[in-house]
């Protein structure tokens, strides 16, 4: 809408000009070529097989972040006595301490950014099999934010491994990693291939098909 | 316009199967279902088994942090704590390792283990910092299904599993009976008892002890069980005797057994013994109980056993060998066909008493005093002392007593033929003795004894006696040559020999015939009058000594002795009764309420920055042990000072009694125990944080 509302013509796709462009050096070939001329990669117009990696990536993501969210984030043995949180638990914790900066932190870090991204990432799926009438390039700002912001989840998981690596007074207080931090890692890499997977050009096709519909 | 090139696209390979189609990266997915499911499943069927134990209070109890240890190990998890419906438990369920649940049989025995501070040492220590955790004991079973026990409020004394004996002692009092206080052997401990508990008839004390594995073949049927606790002073015949077993005892109480006679037999299963006030009573208690091979008798009196009760002894020459049960009346109907009343006492033997085997038989003991009785042995009353009315039974022989038979039969108890019993008129026999006393030469002895004193006195006054001071090591060694001169230590036993005899002239005046009394009176007459004499003819001799000593006795202050003696038991009941003394305990148990405080917020607060705090805490309460400790140097001193006079006391006083011995082996203990206390409130005072790190 957004768009049509852009430019009074469609923009001519390569394929629609019998082009197609190698996904890794980007020279541009005929249609029906099969493999690059310059670095022998395979070429496709669109990648076939790219919700399918999408779809399976996000899944095993989604399992992988189950665990991180029953299992202990961090084991802290305190003079003998272990404490273990989750990363929910750990969050309300910090909040009972009044850490409230460092609470809304670690929650956009581990809870509302991978969920948000499962959601987006289904979202921009589901869209692609059957097109809404939001503006593509909404869509399309919404998977570079996606893959932008993946990495940053990590940021827990940076916390942990530093907190393990350095709080070991022996007896007096040590922090080892649960096994939800090596889910949660787990699941941050899954997510981020998802977001890699997804072809963007499919968002694109659906936007030429709306406007031939329209 | 390019709708012309579509048809080119179709040099695509043709389309693959669905399957062929299926992107290599589904693998991701599915291996992570299936690693979750494998760990569900494993967690699941690692999951060990829900038990759960009830407790009257689950003080310090945390789910999902308390765990359980059987042998010090962990075999599981605290998860939750609940009340019973009725509120008045708490119900705390645990999972425990399946593996180890399955061994648990119905009586496991479930506890907190707290920091515990008493008498018998300092338990849970541990527990100050990792806090509470459930031990367990029991005796392993195989493929047991209780899930559920009841907890025990504090650690038992006596854990199953171990290798031991247990038994149970009888006590009128439970006071001296400490849970947890030793069992002594030849003053090695042995045992500990249980808590004690009272009867359900409400009359006596019983607790149960564990005696442990090696040393439970010393409790046989022969053994007694007497208390140690407390010390006893005696005053008799051989001077002052202090009895103390330790210092331990002395103050957490305890018992101590000993076999007192042989022959006893190992005991089966949980026996019952008595307890006895001190080893004396124990000692000559042996037939308090008689067993139960004892065989029974009957005995008829004819005349008054007015005096004899159930209980009373049963001797033989003197040495008890039985006890009366039972007194009862019957009628007899005699020939005229009169009737008269009877009595029958019935008695008891225990043939190990008589020196036969624990073994033989009922009818083998009869068949021996079937014989005897052929032999002339017959049953009489005696009494028991000159001053007392109570009767008890002798066996004697008289073989001058016409014939007589006992009658074994196969019902009825067998009934041991009686003499007439010659019981003295007890006012006769005491007045005849009263004046047998009065005519003894003692104003006549006194009068010696005073002339003897006005005779020191003069030779003491006089100036040769003044000129005799550097002699007093030499007269010191006179005195202790004449105190163990024989001629001076006979005079008492001379004394107390005619006493003797003249007990024995008293008895054999009751035991016999008026006949043969006389010819053993003027015997005994001559005996005691032969022994006054033989007393009397060393008197010169010693009166010599004396003046001889006397004359030297100028320069030896008599009453130093007495003084320093005095001064001993002063100085005792001084360092016994000082404030410091007295309130060290107390002052000592409050530090180390304030240590536990300290350590318990150190606990709660589980942040590295209380530590400091902590420590800081622990060096207060550290100081205050030092406090309460701040008298123990002094007191050691005293102690040290005391046991100096002692020391000298004893080398003055020359003979190695009892007393000494023990006196000075109580004060040492004393020392000893106030040097360590001040060498541990010292260590406390300079490294606070050995409490911590528990060095």
């Amino acid at each position: 809408m957004a768009h049509s509302g852009g430019s009074q013509t469609p923009p001519l796709t390569a394929r629609a000009a019998g082009l197609v462009a190698c996904p890794t050096c980007g020279r541009v070939h005929q249609a029906q070529t099969v493999h690059c001329l310059r670095c022998g990669q395979v070429l496709a117009s669109r990648d076939g097989t790219s919700m399918q990696r999408v779809w399976a990536w996000l899944v095993a993501g989604f399992m992988a972040y189950i665990p991180a969210n029953l299992y202990p984030m961090l084991e802290t043995t305190t003079l003998g006595k272990t404490q273990s949180n989750t990363l929910l638990g750990g969050v309300i914790e910090l909040v009972l301490h009044h850490s409230y900066g460092v609470a809304a932190i670690v929650f956009f870090a581990s809870i509302v950014i991978p969920i948000g991204k499962f959601v987006a990432i289904s979202y921009l799926a589901l869209q692609v099999q059957r097109p809404d009438r939001n503006s593509v390039h909404l869509k399309h700002r919404m998977l570079e934010v996606v893959e932008f912001i993946g990495r940053w989840s990590m940021i827990d998981v940076f916390v942990v491994a530093l907190l393990s690596s350095l709080v070991q007074l022996g007896s007096v207080v040590s922090v080892q990693p649960g096994i939800a931090a090596i889910s949660f890692a787990l699941s941050v890499v899954f997510t981020m291939l998802s977001a890699m997977s997804f072809d963007s050009r499919l968002i694109w096709d659906t936007d030429t098909k709306d406007s031939e519909t329209a | 316009m390019t709708d012309l090139n579509l048809p080119e696209l179709e040099i695509d390979p043709p389309r693959r199967s669905l399957l062929r189609n299926l992107s290599v990266v589904w693998l991701v997915p599915v291996l992570a279902v299936v690693v979750s499911l494998g760990i569900a499943w494993k967690n699941f069927s690692d999951r060990g088994t829900l038990v759960t134990i009830t407790f009257s209070t689950a003080a310090g109890v945390i789910p999902g942090e308390t765990t359980l240890k059987f042998r010090e190990v962990v075999i599981g998890t605290v998860e939750n704590v609940q009340f019973t419906p009725d509120l008045q438990k708490v119900i705390i369920s645990a999972r425990i390792q399946k593996d180890v649940a399955e061994t648990l049989p119905s009586d496991s025995q479930f506890w907190v283990v707290r920091p515990n501070v008493s008498a018998n040492g300092v338990t849970g220590l541990s527990t100050v910092l990792s806090g509470v955790y459930i031990e367990g004991a029991w005796l392993p079973v195989s493929g047991s299904v209780v899930h559920s026990f009841t907890g025990l409020e504090a650690e038992p004394i006596l854990r199953p599993g171990r290798k031991g004996m247990r038994i149970t002692l009888r006590s009128k009092s439970g006071s001296l009976l400490p849970a947890g206080g030793p069992i002594l052997f030849h003053g090695v401990e042995v045992g500990k008892l249980d808590v004690p508990r009272i009867t359900d008839t409400g009359d006596s004390v019983l607790v149960d002890a564990f005696i442990n594995a090696p040393n439970d073949k010393y409790i046989t049927t022969a053994t007694r069980f007497w208390d140690t606790s407390g010390f006893s002073v005696k005053l008799g015949p051989s001077g002052v005797a202090l009895d103390v077993s330790s210092l331990g005892s002395l103050l957490r109480g305890g018992i101590a057994f000993d076999t007192t006679f042989t022959g006893g037999e190992p005991i089966k299963d949980t026996t019952v013994f008595n307890l006895f006030d001190d080893e004396d009573a124990a000692r000559q208690s042996i037939f308090t109980q008689i067993g139960d091979d004892a065989v029974p008798l009957a005995v008829i009196f004819t005349g008054s056993v007015n005096g004899l009760a159930a209980g009373a002894q049963v001797e033989y020459h003197g040495f008890r060998i039985g006890q009366v049960t039972g007194i009862n009346a019957f009628i007899e109907r005699t020939s005229g066909n009169g009737r008269v009343v009877k009595l029958r006492t019935e008695i008891e033997i225990d043939p190990q008493a008589l020196g036969l085997q624990a073994s033989t038989g009922k009818s083998e003991v009869l068949a021996f005093l079937r014989d005897a009785v052929s032999n002339g042995l017959r049953a009489r009353l005696v009494t028991t002392s000159i001053f007392s009315p109570a009767l008890k039974i002798e066996l004697a022989e008289l073989p001058d007593e016409p014939k007589a038979e006992m009658i074994i039969g196969a019902d009825s108890v067998p009934v041991l033929p009686s003499v007439v019993s010659d019981l003295p008129d007890l006012n006769a026999t005491a007045d005849g003795m009263l004046k047998r006393i009065n005519g003894l030469p003692i104003e006549e002895l006194m009068q010696q004894a005073i002339s003897l004193m006005a005779s020191i006195e003069a030779v003491a006054g006089s100036d040769d006696t003044r000129a005799a001071p550097g002699a007093l090591v030499k007269l010191l060694d006179d005195t202790r040559g004449l105190i163990n001169k024989d001629d001076t230590q006979a005079i008492p036993t001379e004394l107390r020999g005619a006493i003797v005899d003249l007990r024995k002239v008293v008895e054999d005046l009751q035991k016999r015939g008026a006949s043969e009394k006389l010819v053993t009176l003027l015997e005994n007459a001559n005996k005691v009058s032969a022994n006054l004499d033989q007393a009397s003819q060393s008197f010169p001799q010693l009166i010599k000594d004396l003046q001889e000593l006397a004359a030297k006795a100028k320069g030896l202050k008599a009453e130093e002795l007495i003084d320093s003696t005095t001064k001993l038991i002063q100085d005792a009941n001084a360092v016994i009764g000082t404030d410091g003394m007295k309130s060290l305990p107390a002052d000592l148990s409050g530090a180390l309420v304030q240590i536990q405080a300290a350590l318990k917020e150190l606990r709660e607060g589980g942040a590295v920055d209380n530590v400091n705090a902590a420590l800081a805490s622990a060096k207060d309460a550290a100081d205050s042990v030092a406090q309460a400790a701040d008298g123990l140097p002094k007191l050691t001193a005293e102690l040290d000072a005391l046991v100096g006079k002692a020391n000298a006391l004893v080398a003055a006083y020359g003979a190695k009694s009892n007393f000494n011995d023990q006196t000075l082996q109580l004060l040492r203990d004393l020392q000893a125990a106030a040097k360590a206390a001040t060498q541990l409130a010292r260590t406390i005072e300079r490294n606070p944080n050995s409490l911590l790190i528990g060095r």
